[in-house]
């Protein structure tokens, strides 16, 4: 099954990779804030305020969410993680991109050099439908492919991860 | 690297603004304002306005990925850069370790997590820190005296600030997140969008608050957050409770709220009817024609509180530690804890709390403190501990995970595993010793 979204880049690339889904707002700081100190490989989302993330492992991942929330100190994270390699490889927005996330990311691309690609306005369409482990092809036009080849149910139950830190 | 089709927005920059982003004054300050403008496309900004007031910036900590690293602070330093308006910052990591009774191995942690806090600050001094004490996330507090005036334009990030300068202060910020809130007030510039412009300073819900009491603010503003998250909110039912004389106890109530509905959700504008400027000022026309409505009542709140999970390892355990002040509080919050404290000691016949606890307040609330006496006489008799740093440090390394600590702020439980209990049930658990 193959199901096309068109938002608007706004850091522009091509890349694929498996989706993880926030229905409800991410809140940056509190998902991340773990995973900043040492080199793991990993980014556990450790907001246990999340139900959709918690617990799982965000790194190299294609996030796909509504818009980001909660402390400011969430707009440092993502340089952070660029550098120590344990970055989501994209970002996709429903809504308009939020002032955190976008100063954040912006930040990020400009300061550390290596890119996490961002599309937002995909509309809530997009959102309602994504979910856990779709393959998702982003174009630098803002074209995002969503490609399922599990149940969405079985492919979620399968990827979870443990109780996060 | 294919061009950004935001890059092809139409931000208009001044003449002056062009010479920067060409190069004319440098390559630091032309990357620091490449990046203010790609803000600007980002957030579809028509231009970039002036900046006029001193800042607040989240970024206290040396510690990259909450804050810029050394190297980019250096980078900035050695170009000569530096804010045009001082700023003050977020609180101090949790240094002064006397006043947290950490164990030995927590302190070791801290000592190596922080180790270039020393260097850091002085950086921050040379960017435009206002002074070595600027550090609190109360800055509005009139003994801090960062307090903005109505229309002034800002760049300011902490969400809880964003939130009260922009609702009680009548003041004009987005949400900046760190780094990008240095980087905006070195070039003096903020784009000219959301919370900036007239037409997102509308409220987009109208929430009804009915219940039997003045609700928790703490719980308010997080059942808030986490239903209009970064929309505006008009909350009506509070003027039976709050004034629009903006009293201390209304600026604190506003305070606690403010700081719940950022962390909940990412509410940077909150009106309530009656009460702040906007509202009081605009009445119904604050609130936009096609609004949504949400009513939270005493179960809304019952609800938020029994969704909290309990991230404790024996979720039976005494409590370990309490930590009080996320945000800082005021000498009046700081006195309803020492009569409080006090008078459930004296109910008991009982001299000293049972939980270590920390109390934070801004190094200017402190000092008035000192001088004023009874409560800070009453607060060191019961055992309570006063530190102008930041709870929320101690919980990025392992050795806090999973211990059993409790704090009254609905802000530090989101980021930590401390357990929320309302102030009254605190005073009870502080001098009984248990759950």
């Amino acid at each position: 099954m193959l199901l096309t979204f068109t938002g608007r880049p706004v850091l522009a690339g091509n890349v694929t990779g498996v989706a993880v889904v926030s229905h409800g707002g991410f809140n940056t700081y509190a998902s991340f804030f773990a995973s900043i100190h040492e080199p793991s490989g990993v980014a556990i989302c450790a907001d246990s305020g999340n139900a959709d993330l918690y617990g799982r492992d965000l790194a190299g991942k294609v996030i796909c969410l509504p818009s980001s929330t909660g402390s400011t100190s969430g707009g440092a994270v993502w340089q952070r993680l660029i550098e120590m390699g344990n970055a989501p490889r994209a970002l996709l927005f429903s809504q308009a991109i939020d002032s955190l996330a976008a100063g954040g990311l912006i930040v990020a691309d400009l300061w550390a050099g290596k890119r996490i690609v961002v599309v937002d306005r995909l509309g809530d369409a997009f959102l309602e439908t994504v979910a856990h482990g779709d393959e998702i092809r982003i174009r630098d036009d803002g074209e995002v492919v969503i490609r399922r080849t599990v149940a969405p149910e079985v492919r979620a139950a399968s990827h979870r991860r443990g109780p996060g830190p | 690297m294919a061009p950004d089709a935001a890059q092809a927005a139409n931000i208009r920059l001044t003449p002056k603004e062009e010479a920067v982003l060409a190069g004319g004054e440098g390559p630091v300050l032309q990357k620091v304002m490449r990046t203010v403008v790609q803000y600007g496309e980002a957030l579809g900004a028509e231009r970039l306005v002036d900046i006029i007031g001193d800042g607040h910036l989240v970024i206290a900590y040396a510690i990259p990925g909450i804050a810029p690293s050394l190297e980019m602070l250096e980078e900035l330093v050695a170009a000569g850069l530096r804010t045009k308006y001082p700023f003050t910052l977020d609180p101090r990591p949790p240094l002064d370790y006397d006043n947290w009774a950490l164990d030995p191995r927590q302190v070791a942690v801290l000592d190596g997590a922080y180790r270039d806090q020393a260097r850091y600050e002085d950086l921050l001094l040379q960017l435009g820190a206002r002074d070595a004490d600027a550090y609190t996330c109360r800055p509005f507090l009139e003994e801090v005296g960062n307090t903005p005036k109505s229309g002034d334009i800002l760049a300011w990030s902490e969400s809880a600030c964003v939130v009260y300068a922009n609702s009680v202060l009548g003041a004009r910020t987005n949400r900046n997140g760190a780094i990008m809130d240095l980087l905006c007030n070195i070039a003096g510039k903020a784009p000219l969008s959301g919370l900036l412009e007239d037409g997102a300073r509308r409220a987009t819900w109208r929430i009804d608050v009915k219940t039997a009491d003045l609700p928790l603010p703490q719980l308010l503003g997080a059942a808030i957050g986490r239903r209009v998250l970064a929309d505006v909110p008009l909350v009506g039912g509070l003027d039976r409770f709050l004034s629009a004389d903006l009293d201390a106890p209304t600026r604190d109530y506003l305070s606690e709220m403010g700081a719940a509905c950022a962390t909940a959700g990412a509410v940077g504008l909150f009106h309530v009817e009656g009460v702040t400027p906007e509202a009081v000022a605009q009445g119904r026309d604050v609130l936009a024609a096609d609004h949504r409505a949400y009513v939270i009542d005493d179960d809304v709140l019952a609800d938020l509180v029994a969704s909290y999970p309990v991230l404790w390892r024996d979720k039976d355990a005494r409590p370990e530690k309490c930590y009080l002040g996320c945000p800082h509080i005021s000498l009046e919050q700081i006195d309803w804890w020492a009569r409080s404290l006090s008078a459930a000691l004296r109910a008991r016949r009982q001299a000293r709390i049972q939980v270590p606890t920390t109390l934070c307040a801004a190094p200017q609330t402190l000092a008035r403190l000192a001088a004023a006496g009874g409560a800070r006489r009453d607060l060191e008799a019961a055992g309570v501990m006063l530190s102008a740093g930041c709870p929320m440090q101690l919980f990025d390394n392992d050795l806090a995970a999973g211990s059993a600590i409790i704090t009254n702020s609905t802000k530090l439980r989101t980021y930590t595993n401390a357990r929320f209990f309302p102030d009254r049930r605190i005073v009870e658990i502080l001098v009984g010793g248990e759950i």
